[in-house]
């Protein structure tokens, strides 16, 4: 059993309100950097720059397949894939109910650029990615977790677009299998509200700029930095826990 | 004002009238969010509130909130289990075609005001 410090949410160019230096190159080397032995790409309501960011980090660093959907309340939802085509397949499911993207949108909120592992723009995505799905958020986790996903509630530390800032309290039809906190140091008495779910939580950076990548993270004990051995230590299985977030 | 005079002055469609026809009492004041963390720090204790979001929370969030009822603004409506729960915690839910800009503007008119800042 080894540690793994885990940044699971990290944002790229395909994000219209990332930098556009949020290169799959980029995002690895700065990840290297930090010490990081897992990065998880988690772009708003898409997932096409998540090959080019594994293929950039080759065997160096640990790449897991994410995206980011905003649910029908405006809450954002970390899901975390087994495999690309996992969360590909789900980003699919997610663009067939977006707006396609304006002129004035692409001004106002950034372009979402497709990228190869060199960082060269290939497309760019004409969803209005920044928009939220119609999907509710128990249909957003329903969905997650049927492409075998872990479904994690982000940032809920934060003021905005976080499962407590939009509806208040955790629905209690909704599983999570995990929460996330936010580089914001926490409350006592909102840590404690948070630990009375009975979830793993986890820290993440939801990095948009480079500098940004590792300010938050979590330390797991596991056997290997996959995604299966992530799951396994977000429930606590033989031994593989998650240390510190 | 009560409830079933706020409800005809402004035509409201009730959801719940099983409940929303008992008197409620006298109604002073409301408040206007989407956002129900900031319903539960804010919305003034038997008060009304005037949202778009339809999530099954805005009705735990009302209990917690004391309030004495719920108004849909802008047609929105939610789903049949949300309705069943607020009929279970007697919170009387309302539909107004109007946006909720509208809607609080009327509210006003008929005198009823925001907690003071």
């Amino acid at each position: 059993m080894k540690r793994f410090a885990a940044d699971l949410h990290i944002h790229t160019a395909l994000s219209p309100c990332a930098s556009k230096d949020m290169t799959p190159r980029a995002i690895a080397d700065a990840a290297i950097r930090r010490r990081l032995a897992v990065i998880a790409i988690c772009d708003h309501n898409a997932a096409g720059n998540i090959a080019a960011a594994r293929e950039a980090a080759g065997d160096q660093i640990a790449v897991l397949a994410g995206i980011e959907i905003m649910t029908a309340e405006e809450a954002h939802v970390v899901g975390l894939f087994p495999s690309v085509e996992a969360a590909v397949a789900t980003a699919e499911e997610v663009r067939a109910v977006l707006p396609d993207t304006t002129e004035a949108a692409s001004r106002k909120f950034g372009e979402a650029l497709l990228m190869n592992a060199n960082g060269d723009i290939v497309g760019t995505d004409p969803k209005m990615l920044s928009a939220a799905t119609s999907f509710s958020l128990s249909e957003t986790v329903k969905l997650i977790q049927k492409h075998g996903g872990l479904a994690i509630a982000a940032h809920v530390d934060r003021p905005s677009f976080s499962v407590i800032s939009q509806l208040g309290m955790f629905p209690e039809d909704v599983v999570f299998d995990a929460i996330e906190l936010s580089t914001a140091p926490s409350s006592l008495s909102s840590a404690a509200r948070l630990a009375g779910l009975g979830l793993p939580m986890i820290r993440s950076s939801d990095s948009h700029f480079l500098n940004n990548i590792g300010d938050a993270f979590t330390v797991f004990q596991m056997r290997e930095p996959t995604f299966s051995e992530l799951a396994l230590a977000l429930k606590g299985v033989s031994g593989r826990r998650c240390c510190r977030a | 004002m009560n409830l079933s005079q706020i409800a005809e002055q402004l035509g409201l469609k009730s959801l719940t009238p099983q409940i929303s026809s008992r008197n409620s009492g006298d109604i002073s004041g409301g408040h206007v969010s989407d956002l129900l963390s900031d319903v539960l720090a804010n919305a003034p204790s038997k008060g009304v509130l005037v949202t778009i979001q339809v999530h099954m929370n805005v009705i735990a969030v009302a209990v917690h909130a004391d309030l004495s009822a719920v108004i849909f603004a802008s047609g929105k409506t939610p789903e049949e289990a949300v309705v069943r729960k607020a009929v279970e915690e007697k919170i009387p839910l309302y539909v107004a075609k109007e946006p909720a800009f509208d809607i609080v503007g009327r509210l006003y008119s008929l005198g009823l005001r925001g907690p003071r800042a």
